[in-house]
């Protein structure tokens, strides 16, 4: 049994599973690269280690380095959390060739999951519906794929087998255009992975993206903790998250049954720890597994925050090999929780990631907020990781309340010195689709658009006005006593320099 | 003093009168104008109503982030407005627009070439920074002239990427 946990991860997932380490008397270690050295995750830890320079292949991803310092520091286990090592099978089982626990599923489990056929194979063996289509049959020529479309069913996608990000991605909706929109497919493909296979799969239409949390102990106990609802999305990034689904809503039936399609998934790979199983599901309510992510997601706080379950905990609770602390019967939803991912991105242009040093932070607090973040006044966000800094979530006692108390926590969270998507977050919370919880996986690219905002509406440009007006005012006021003694704006060996050049 | 601000379309007269005091459009109200320390946070209290804003300068013009809205404004005097009017509003197009990278990052691919004719919002360059590839487009219409990068090249952030004539 362990009793010191190294993290193999940055960020707020580190100070995350730092978090829950403390609570439960373990010693922590922080790995971190050149650029992470004043990092929250550093700074929280018990101990912590050098790994290498900022990118990540260099530090994050040397699972080598990783399991070294590991050993040296006498922790018994790694925690992946999510990106980086944590789908990797064959660093979960070098960790466990070292004689470390690997907080996270058996390395058959994420070899599994990890390939689309297999999946797709092993889960519906099981029973478990899957989406129609050719993923994971290997490569297809254009007339094997001309002949199958017809029997999956007008429209469809074709997609990049290498893919991701909906590059080389084309939907097709007859088999007229099928040949050109292959062809094209394929070219970005190429261009884009350098691996120009394309796969098809049905198109479903007003879709959603609803997702199952599995746990799973090495005693053959296997319960979900309900659905979260994932379908807001920009550029197949999910950026809302929230639970319950507004689509499933009160029907338990059908909760019920996805729930169970969801465990039989997991079972179906011998699954151990923390999971989550992923469907599609239509307008009609028909569901189909997507695929499964063997690790810790992003958004597991909105279920701690309806089921009062520590997902974390119990990962660790799993790893050192005790049974789960629930029955599928001592699960239930209470009120209301949603997410909002906080990413270093300007909405006003084009959601560019925002670098530079974070000058201000002020933290929204109160009832029913939760802040995970990684970051604080001072540290400078880099370009090498993902743009996410911190996650916002609300939980409240019915939908309206979330929502609502969501929409003060983002008028209350300022972050200066970066731009964030906050200002995003706000609009989104005041679209009445959002509010009516209508919404699939194409709302944000499909119908909502962020720069089209009527400001001619709103009262308040009268205030804008006059909030400029007074900075602009300030300013000129300051800049007329510029030579007063210490008021000046630039450095005095600067103004020397300028006064010296003035008079040469 | 006396400003002429403007949101969009409409256009406000604004008069500083003290301290205490401004005018708008000729209506005078009571003003309690703060910066929070340090911050480009402003904190207003107009006739016992309470503001927050995040107020900065930006290309010329005043951006304000008032409850979730980003305002763009423009602050001119009565001079500045005189001129800006005399010289048709407009800004002169004639000079060259360097695209600068606005985050360190890596060239994915330049979708242009030297001497091709681009319209006003086409991409001109993929730059992939934290995981993303970011799509930089072009503000005008005009001719590319002088390509500085390569893909595949790690540029610094307010490098000059490529030239719009």
């Amino acid at each position: 049994m362990f009793d010191k946990v190294l993290i193999a991860n940055r960020g707020e997932i580190a100070v995350r599973i730092i978090r829950a380490c403390r609570e439960l008397g373990l010693k922590t270690v922080a790995v971190f690269s050149d650029v992470d050295r004043q990092a929250l995750h550093v700074r929280f830890a018990d101990e912590a280690y050098y790994l290498g320079s900022p990118p990540a292949r260099e530090s994050y991803l040397r699972g080598d380095r990783i399991i070294e310092i590991a050993l040296k520091s006498g922790a018994g286990a790694i925690h992946p959390g999510y990106g980086f090592l944590a789908e990797r099978a064959d660093f979960a089982q070098a960790c466990i060739d070292a004689g470390l626990a690997f907080i996270g599923p058996k390395p058959s489990a994420i070899a599994a999951m990890g390939d689309k056929a297999i999946a797709r194979a092993t889960v519906s063996a099981a029973g478990v519906p899957v989406v129609p289509g050719t993923a994971g049959e290997g490569a297809l020529s254009n007339d094997e794929l001309l002949a199958i479309a017809p029997t999956i069913g007008f429209p469809l996608l074709a997609k990049a087998t290498a893919g991701g990000g909906g590059k080389g991605m084309r939907e097709v909706r007859n088999i007229e255009e099928m040949p050109r929109l292959l062809n094209a497919a394929r070219r970005e493909a190429e261009a884009a992975f350098g691996d120009g296979n394309v796969y098809l799969e049905k198109l479903l239409e007003e879709a959603r993206h609803i997702e199952f949390q599995i746990l799973a102990d090495n005693q053959g106990n296997v319960i979900h903790l309900g659905e979260r609802e994932c379908s807001l999305q920009r550029r197949h990034q999910k950026i809302l998250e929230e639970t319950p689904s507004p689509f499933i809503a009160d029907d338990q039936e059908f909760r019920q049954q996805m729930g169970e399609v969801a465990v039989r998934a997991a079972k179906a790979v011998g699954y151990v720890n923390a999971g989550t199983i992923e469907f599609l599901v239509d307008k009609d309510k028909r569901y189909y597994f997507l695929e499964m992510n063997t690790r810790l997601q992003v958004e597991h706080p909105i279920t701690e925050a309806v089921t009062n379950v520590d997902i974390v905990k119990e990962q660790i609770r799993i790893a050192r090999g005790r049974s789960l602390n629930y029955t599928q019967e001592d699960i239930s939803q209470h009120g209301w929780a949603i997410e909002c991912r906080i990413n270093a991105e300007d909405p006003y242009e084009n959601f560019l990631p925002s670098t530079g040093r974070i000058s201000h932070i002020l933290l929204p607090t109160g009832p029913g907020v939760r802040v995970d973040t990684g970051v604080y006044p001072g540290f400078t966000i880099s370009p090498y990781y993902d743009s996410l800094i911190s996650k916002l979530i609300v939980h409240g006692k019915t939908r309206a309340e979330a929502i609502l108390r969501m929409r003060r926590a983002l008028e209350e969270y300022k972050i200066t010195g970066v731009r964030t998507n906050i200002p995003f977050h706000q609009m989104l919370m005041n679209s009445h689709r959002f509010m009516a919880g209508q919404y699939d996986t194409r709302f944000i690219e499909d119908r909502f658009s962020f720069n089209s905002v009527n400001i001619d509406k709103s009262s308040d440009a009268d205030i804008a006005a006059i909030l400029a007006t007074l900075v602009a005012h300030q300013q000129i006021q300051r800049s007329t006593h510029i030579i007063r003694r210490g008021k000046r704006d630039t450095s005095n060996w600067k103004w020397v320099g300028r006064w010296e050049r003035m008079h040469r | 003093m006396k400003y002429i601000s403007t949101v969009i379309e409409s256009e406000y007269i604004i008069e500083i009168l003290d301290e205490k005091h401004l005018s708008i459009n000729g209506e005078v109200h009571t003003i309690d104008f703060e910066e929070v320390d340090g911050q480009p946070v402003f904190s207003l209290i107009l006739d016992g109503k309470s503001y927050e804003a995040f107020v900065y300068f930006e290309e010329g013009e005043w951006k304000v982030m008032l409850h979730g809205t980003l305002y763009p404004v423009l602050v001119e005097d009565e001079r500045e407005k005189r001129l800006r009017q005399a010289y048709g509003g407009g800004v002169t197009q004639t000079s060259e627009y360097h695209l600068k990278a606005p985050m360190p990052g890596m060239v994915v691919s330049i979708p242009v070439e030297e001497g091709q004719q681009i319209n006003k919002g086409d991409a001109l360059l993929i730059l992939e920074s934290m995981k993303m590839q970011n799509e930089l487009r072009s503000p005008r219409s005009g001719k590319v002239t002088r390509i500085r990068v390569e893909p595949g090249d790690h540029v610094e952030k307010k490098q000059t990427l490529l030239s719009v004539e």
